[in-house]
């Protein structure tokens, strides 16, 4: 961090105004020092007006090196000299000639105009370079202040930036459940003594700055909104003070704004906790009350007119019954599923698992769903064992070719396969079935996403897929789909599952 | 009713609907004819002329107001809808464009046929006007505009009388909040839901035996009442 190694220097800089100012002074006049051995030395060579010039370059220096004051003085000493050492008579203050006076007040002029000039186009350059120091800090502290996403990271920033810049210890507090807690500052620093945790206190409830009484300074950092907190300040340097009130002003909007992302962020987990309970609501008030009501209907139907029902009516009501019952008895299981999934209480139970088994499995368990829908398999004839949790990956399974079923006419076929690369065994499940569109295809693991009726209606609540999506990846697997696969149509779930390599015992 | 068999159009997109109600309907001693949408449902009306009307609200290709609104344009029959307890505005929508009366999904097969009866009996009520109508000890005088009760006449104010009349005029069938606030204290007053509040507490401290648990006006909640005379 080169920012506040260079705050650091110019703090030091500012410290010590008055010894640099004698110093500049000093120079000056050892630089009219010099001049004179010069002069002297040059004399031989020189005739009196060529060796003004000398004198004038120490005045010139002395206002570039120094500023302005050094450079009156230069130029002062300098006539001083010039005129006891090298006018007649020499070595007294007298002048003899007219014409040396007019040098002598030109001399005087030349110097302290040069000396002047000189010394203010330094000494702007200096106030702008501070200038510009004070603004870069603060920028530079801006840009790290904003970059902090959580109210503690933007406390430890303020904390950094404020100790560089005021060279003074510095922690941030911000509330907490009780009272104030330190968010930001020297590490080791974990707590205030009894007095110093009350006088930021009051400073937290009133907002004024305390005195140093404690050995801390403390004052509110005052946001756009509200108060967000407190910092204390110990070994604050007097003229430290205007830089740090900016970066102080700046920290409390940074604090304000992390705050009110990070409420932002709460708000949202909320709100798309509240989503998904509203979606969960309409979907059981709309998916449950199908079945319910073909349930209650035809139990009450039969209760009714039971004797006077054909005995195939009869029997088609009850099968209906078991019907609505076993779809019942499914979305139960998928809401469950998709609590768990939501509420991250999923822990696969990993064994070693041959993926072709668990799909045979899934197929089986898809039963009378697939209906006159085609299964054609190919499978690896070797296939590496993936450690995962087999009654997840089935469950996984069975909701993609449960979609697959519901989608796809039938009659059609629905391929699945199971190959390995080097790190992964893959598994695919394609069919034949309207596809997905292209602007859809992210959304189908959607919570609650029914693209459109399937073809059997009312089958599902939408949550097939996001299941199996939560299941595979809770496994360190991955789920893929691509549509169409052939003509316009179809679709392929892909899932890769890592490979780790069994050990001799695992596989006993 | 043995030599005429009551013809019922039952529009569901369900066909698990269909399943029971059309066997239940057919041994209940109905002609069922069945469409499983909107648009069938609209062409078996004109084509069969039902006697009465079980219509599912959420139907796929249109929705239930609209196919009610439609079929309402050239059908003046009972029609009984089926809906879901969460919905309960399209429930109301649907009764305010002249629906009969409603069943909540999942209802059992014996309160839809009550419901159907009650529906079918009103329009045969409707053509063979009875002017006194009678309900335990009460008798209700529509054309002498006069209650009995229990052989004493019970005094109603104008406004009592009228809320009463509209009530038994729906004959068993449920009638909104909007149907009786506009038919008795008018249009600008649809929303003032409270006045109903207050006069049917009056009428069923003049007519029922006991007035906390009403028999007679029904409370059907947030939707409107009903005046049940058996």
């Amino acid at each position: 961090m080169p920012t506040p190694v260079r705050l650091l220097q110019t703090a030091a800089d500012r410290r010590r105004p008055g010894a640099r100012a004698i110093g500049g002074y000093v120079a000056a006049l050892a630089l009219v020092a010099l001049a004179t051995a010069a002069a002297r030395a040059l004399e031989p060579v020189l005739d009196g007006g060529n060796l003004a010039m000398v004198f004038q370059v120490a005045v010139l220096v002395s206002a570039v090196g120094f500023g302005l004051g050094p450079a009156l003085l230069a130029a002062l000493a300098a006539a001083v000299v010039y005129n006891f050492a090298f006018l007649s008579p020499r070595y007294s203050f007298e002048i003899g000639h007219p014409a040396d006076l007019l040098t002598f007040s030109m001399f005087f002029a030349v110097a302290l105009a040069t000396g002047w000039l000189a010394g203010r186009v330094r000494d702007n350059a200096r106030v702008s370079a501070r200038q510009a120091d004070t603004v870069g800090a603060l920028l530079e502290a801006s840009r790290t202040l904003s970059a902090a996403a959580t109210p503690d990271q933007a406390a430890q920033a303020l904390a950094a930036q404020a100790t560089a810049a005021a060279g003074a210890i510095t922690i941030v507090l911000l509330p907490a459940e009780d009272g104030l807690r330190i968010a930001g500052g020297p590490t080791g620093l974990e707590k205030l003594s009894p007095d110093g945790a009350a006088a930021a206190r009051r400073v937290w409830e009133s907002g004024e700055t305390s005195d140093a009484e404690t050995g801390w300074t403390f004052r509110a950092l005052q946001g756009l909104r509200e108060r967000v907190g407190v910092v204390g300040l110990r070994g604050l340097a007097p003229d430290a003070e205007g830089r740090v009130s900016a970066l102080l002003e700046q920290g409390a909007v940074a604090l304000e704004r992390a705050q009110l992302a990070s409420a932002a962020a709460e708000n949202e987990a909320l709100r798309r906790a509240d989503q998904l309970r509203s979606a969960l609501l309409n979907s059981i008030s709309h998916d449950f009350r199908t079945p319910l009501s073909s349930v209650l209907g035809s139990a009450t139907t039969l209760l009714e007119f039971g004797t006077d029902l054909k005995p195939a009516v009869r029997r088609d009501l009850l099968e209906s019954i078991a019907e609505d019952a076993r779809r019942l008895n499914r979305y139960v299981g998928e809401l469950l599923d998709m609590g768990r999934l939501e509420a991250g209480a999923l822990r696969p139970r990993r064994s070693w698992t041959d993926a072709r088994e668990v799909l045979n499995a899934a197929v089986e368990r898809l039963g009378e769903r697939l209906g006159r829908r085609k299964i054609v398999r190919d499978f690896a004839r070797d296939l590496s064992k993936v450690r995962t949790d087999p009654v997840l990956l089935e469950q996984a399974l069975l909701n993609i070719l449960d979609n697959a079923a519901a989608y796809a006419p039938e009659g059609s076929r629905i391929e699945i396969a199971a190959h390995e690369d080097l790190a992964n065994v893959l598994i695919t499940i394609e069919d034949e079935g309207p596809g997905i569109p292209a602007d859809a295809l992210d959304r189908v693991f959607d919570k609650f996403r029914r693209l459109q009726a399937p073809s059997d209606r009312g089958e599902g609540l939408g949550l097939g897929l996001s299941i199996a999506r939560g299941f595979i990846e809770a496994m360190g697997g991955r789920i893929a789909v691509a549509s169409p696969v052939a003509d316009g149509r179809g679709s392929r779930f892909l899932i890769a599952l890592p490979k780790a390599v069994p050990t001799a015992k695992e596989l006993l | 009713m043995s030599a005429h068999r009551p013809r019922v159009l039952v529009v569901d997109d369900e066909p698990q609907i269909h399943r029971f109600l059309g066997p239940a309907l057919d041994a209940a001693g109905y002609e069922v004819v069945r469409a499983d949408d909107g648009a069938a449902g609209l062409r078996e009306l004109a084509r069969k002329a039902p006697d009465a009307v079980v219509l599912d609200l959420g139907l796929p290709d249109m929705d239930g107001k609209e196919a009610l609104a439609k079929a309402r344009a050239f059908y003046d029959g009972p029609i009984l809808i089926l809906s879901a307890r969460d919905r309960e505005t399209e429930k109301i929508d649907a009764l305010d464009l002249g629906a009969d009366d409603y069943v909540e999904k999942p209802f059992g097969i014996g309160e839809l046929l009550a419901r159907l009866r009650v529906a079918l009996r009103h329009r045969v009520q409707r053509e063979g006007v009875s002017p006194v109508v009678r309900a335990g000890d009460l008798e209700i005088d529509l054309v002498g505009r006069r209650v009995v009760r229990a052989g004493q006449v019970v005094r109603l104010s104008p406004k009592e009388y009228d809320l009463l009349a509209r009530l038994v005029e729906g004959g068993g069938k449920v009638t909104t909040h909007r149907q009786l606030l506009t038919a008795v204290w008018g249009p600008a007053h649809v929303e003032d839901v409270a006045y109903l509040r207050v006069f049917v507490g009056q009428l069923r401290q003049k007519l029922e035996a006991d007035p906390a648990a009403p028999r007679r006006i029904l409370t059907e909640p947030g939707v409107g009442y009903r005046f049940v005379s058996e």
